[in-house]
């Protein structure tokens, strides 16, 4: 035993010893003792910091010093500002932003936090198959809930007269629009922090004979405030950031979102749109900013001690609930419905018979099949590359030995996407890798370059899901790993990624699905050979082939509800086939 | 294979451990020898875990060595140590059934599959376990999980085992039947075991000595009747059962002086100058029919602890509250009630004496 020890054998004698005999030994034992120690991993960890720098950093960096260039590249201080300024571009584009993205914001949240009590505090039945069309929104490009208010309320739309004389193109479309596709997002956060009420409080307030208005006061408003706070900063930040709904139904309404498009693909000014782009980052990163804030306060609430709430019987209760539910169910089968009847419509509104016509995506502009082709082979690369990144990294920040001060840094490089709007981090890729003197820049214009961005832009959500697996592990399983004689590396293959495996799908699933939806951040980045679908989308509904681009916004998300279906067939199988060693752990 | 495998000897040589500023552990000096149980007891936060991890390598320590055997591990990373360990958690991979668990740190060593079956055979017989072997850590109750996790860190025959109060998560009954399964295991092996709990009892049950630490620093080595009886410090006497403190004041030779009395010492005063503090343990109060002893008092409270009943006295002329253990039997004979009066004697030979 002691001849084969490499301890014994310092990694500077190690040539002296090794005699013919024992030739393989120490340069086997040397590579598995340098492997062993920690510096590996903090070398690795470094490269993740490299990494996550050169794909927001550096990019970020590069845009806010374009802010502050003119278009020749000198330096002009604040000039660029103070000319958005006098152009009255702040009254406008700043504050329409603001107010719209704030009342949605109201919204949703109510609407949200209604359906959340619903499906948590109810006996509905169900209520599993609410909670799934509920959440239907996010298979859908923003650009979707869009397209099908035209057909609902737009000049030709069925049901034009429920306005009274108001228009539908403009805040009130969207703000309706926004509150379908953000609605998902607020509701899965409020279901979490509702989910884990403590019973023990709702008993409590029964024995001290609280009415069940005042235990709604008292005990679930409070227990959800958390919740509430965080969808509120959540929400805000889709809307204001979001560019495919304004586009497609703004009008005339200026928006920051659709003024930075305006600026850079419409008039060439770069620099104009750095500017816009700055005004765009500030309220994202205090949203940002604030919801950590709050987000910290929240992880101690619920402890292990705590007795999960079931909602008794209550006829009454149960009535109210799905009285709550309604609207937002009905809104989203409407909007969904009339898109899908929209796409299959021959020739809106005078030819009403249904045929395959505008699926037929060589006909128009905007990239016709190849456009679907080639957002399927990015968000397969962005699932791929994303998810093997993300849990890599999350790995070795919590399950190797780490310096703190890198960890922190590196906790910080992967939330900081979290804050960076999509158009805004767009924007910043033409600048930073679009560069003449970026060694790289010949991947700008190609798949590869869309898959980075997309990475990068859905980095934060995924890095949060993995690390929260990741800490759910017992935290001995590499020192019992060590003690047997296990690296870290063999404990990562046969302990870690199998107990992580649903996680993995979740976060493989999430990237997919964004990757195949999003337009904010690939717009300024698709070539000519890189066109997207939805992309696509947004190019045909500005040419006018406003049905076309309902059918390609209905075939992208038709293929997320398939990746769905896949991913819980998966997910059904993992659990079915771990069924053995997860019982009992409940 | 053989069953019987030779622990090895461990010497811990001037360990220090910093966090930041704070001291976690301080100048530790310990012997274990071969095939020894040791015990390290203390309350949370003592450093006893610290320490246990620093032999395991999972710490390092700030300064000191660590000779295991011959070798110097002092620097070594932890797969090169020759230890088993288990954690207060189990910390058993929920994904592989027993046996896979407990093959788990043989199949690192590439060692073949045959012996490998022949090796966790032999295991699962050792902890009990032969019919639970295809099954998964959350079929089986806290007590089995135990046994696989012991039988996993035992699996590659280390020469050290270390425990990090491996008890802690189970329910006293499965706990007590555990406790002398795992010391006449250890017994059989021979294998070196170190110990970390926070049960005194635990301790002094299993232990063949015990290290007694408190914020950092040891204060006491001993087998379990020296701790008891002969405590170091006045922290080991408190921490160690129970214990009456008295402050009082030396005379000359061996005398001291507790309110206007006088008492002969049998042991030792220390060495400083100064007041000291007598211990008396509560079994070693002579209680006495009122009127019949050297010192006066109150009963002021009766707790049933079932064998003893624990008696709450008040000396009223020296005002201290003093615990008396009595048997049924004596009550009765001494016709204890709350508000009578009794007599007691404080035998000197079970008078301890330390530094105020």
């Amino acid at each position: 035993m002691s001849e084969l020890d490499p301890g014994n054998c310092s990694m500077i004698d190690s040539p002296v010893l090794s005699t013919p005999t024992t030739r393989r030994w120490p340069t086997l034992a040397g590579l598995r003792q340098r492997l062993a120690g920690r510096w590996v991993f903090t070398l690795l960890l470094v490269t993740g910091c490299g990494v996550l720098t050169l794909l927001v950093l550096a990019p970020l960096y590069t845009l806010l010093s374009k802010s502050v260039e003119n278009k020749a590249g000198d330096f002009v201080g604040l000039e660029n500002f103070a000319h958005y300024l006098s152009s009255g571009g702040i009254e406008s584009a700043f504050f329409n932003s603001l107010w719209v993205a704030g009342l949605s914001t109201v919204i949703v949240v109510c609407l949200a936090f209604m359906a959340a009590w619903a499906l948590t505090r109810t006996r509905l039945p169900f209520a599993a198959w609410v909670r799934g069309v509920l959440v239907l929104p996010i298979l859908a490009p923003s650009l979707l809930p869009a397209i099908s208010l035209v057909y609902l309320f737009g000049n030709q739309g069925v049901l034009k007269d429920w306005l009274f004389g108001a228009e539908i193109y403009g805040p009130i479309g969207i703000i309706m629009g926004s509150c379908f596709w953000t609605f998902p997002h607020a509701l899965m956060i409020l279901l979490t922090a509702m989910d884990n009420a403590d019973g023990r409080h709702y008993e409590a307030a029964t024995a001290l004979k609280a009415s069940p208005w005042r235990t709604f006061w008292t005990v679930t408003v409070p227990g959800a405030r958390y919740g509430l706070v965080s969808a509120a900063f959540v929400v805000f930040t889709l809307v204001i950031t979001d560019f495919g709904v304004p586009k497609v139904i703004g009008g005339q309404f200026d928006v920051l979102a659709t003024d930075i498009y305006k600026q850079v693909i419409g008039q060439q000014k770069f620099e104009m749109g750095a500017v816009v782009s700055v005004l765009l980052l500030l309220p994202a990163m205090l949203a940002f900013i604030a919801d950590r804030y709050v987000q910290r306060k929240q992880s101690a609430s619920f402890t292990s001690r705590s007795v999960p709430y079931t909602p008794s019987r209550d006829r009454k209760r149960d009535a109210v609930g799905a009285l709550m539910l309604t609207p937002t169910v009905v809104f989203i089968f409407a909007i969904i419905g009339m898109a899908i009847y929209a796409s299959f419509v021959t020739f809106w509104p005078y030819n009403l018979d249904l045929s395959l016509n505008n699926y037929q995506f060589g006909r128009m502009d905007g990239g016709g099949w190849g456009a679907y082709t080639n957002s399927l082979q990015m968000a397969l690369g962005t699932m791929v590359i994303g998810t093997a990144l993300v849990f890599f990294n999350a790995w070795l920040m919590e399950r190797t030995p780490q310096p703190k001060p890198l960890a922190g840094v590196f906790q910080f490089l992967s939330l900081l996407p979290l804050a960076v709007p999509g158009l805004v981090l767009g924007l910043s890729y033409i600048f930073f890798f679009n560069h003449p003197d970026n060694p790289i820049n010949g991947i700008y214009g190609t798949l590869f370059i869309l898959i980075l961005c997309t990475v990068t832009h859905f980095y934060a959500v995924s890095h949060l899901t993995a690390v929260t697996a990741l800490k759910q592990l017992d935290k001995e399983f590499e020192a019992v790993g060590e003690s047997l004689n296990a690296s870290r590396w063999r404990v990562l293959f046969t302990v870690t990624l199998p107990l992580c495996l649903p996680a993995i799908l979740d976060v493989a699933l999430y990237l997919f699905v964004n990757a195949m939806t999003t337009v904010s951040a690939v717009v300024f980045l698709y070539g000519h050979d890189s066109q997207l679908a939805s992309v696509a989308v947004l190019n045909m509904d500005e040419a006018g082939d406003i049905a076309p681009a309902a059918a390609m916004a209905i075939l992208i998300t038709a293929t997320c509800a398939v990746a769905k279906l896949i991913q819980g067939g998966l997910r059904f199988w993992v659990d079915r086939s771990t069924r053995a060693w997860r019982q009992g752990t409940e | 294979m053989s069953q019987k495998t030779q622990g090895s000897r461990l010497e811990i040589q001037g360990v220090n451990k910093f966090f930041g500023d704070f001291c976690a552990l301080k100048e530790i000096n310990l012997t274990i020898e071969p095939g020894e149980l040791v015990c390290f007891l203390g309350p949370s936060g003592c450093g006893k875990t610290t320490l246990l991890r620093i032999i395991a390598g999972l710490e390092q320590q700030s300064a000191g060595h660590l000779r295991q055997g011959e070798t110097d591990i002092s620097l070594k990373p932890p797969r090169d140590r020759d230890f088993g360990i288990v954690f207060q958690s189990y910390a058993l991979f929920p994904n592989m059934t027993v046996t896979d668990n407990i093959a788990y740190g043989l199949r690192s060593i590439g060692m073949p599959k045959a012996q490998v079956r022949n090796r966790v055979d032999e295991l699962l017989i050792l902890v009990g376990l032969e019919d639970q072997a295809r099954k998964y850590p959350a079929q089986l109750s806290g007590g089995q999980q135990q046994r696989v996790a012991l039988a996993r860190a035992l699996a590659p025959s280390p020469g050290l085992l270390l425990l990090d109060e491996p008890l802690s998560a189970l329910d006293a009954k499965v706990r007590h039947h555990l406790r002398s399964e795992i010391r006449s295991l250890q017994k059989q092996l021979g294998v070196t075991t170190i110990m970390v709990t926070h049960d005194q009892e635990e301790a002094l049950a299993m232990a063949d000595r015990v290290v007694v630490m408190n914020s950092g620093v040891i204060e006491q080595v001993g087998t379990p009747l020296e701790i008891y009886q002969q405590p170091a410090s006045a922290f080991v006497a408190s921490f160690i059962g129970a214990m009456n403190f008295i402050d009082s004041a030396p005379m000359n030779g061996q005398r001291v002086k507790v309110g206007n009395r006088e008492l002969d010492l049998v042991r030792p005063l220390p060495a400083a100058e100064g007041d000291v503090r007598l211990a008396i343990r509560p079994e070693d109060v002579h209680l006495l029919p009122s009127g019949d002893g050297e010192w006066e008092g109150e009963v002021r409270g009766l707790d049933y602890l079932g064998a003893f009943i624990r008696t709450h006295i008040r000396l009223s002329d020296i005002e201290l509250d003093l615990v008396v253990d009595v048997d049924p039997r004596s009550a009765r004979r001494l016709d204890l009630r709350v508000g009578g009066c009794i007599c007691l004697n404080l035998p000197s030979d079970a008078l301890h004496c330390f530094a105020a």
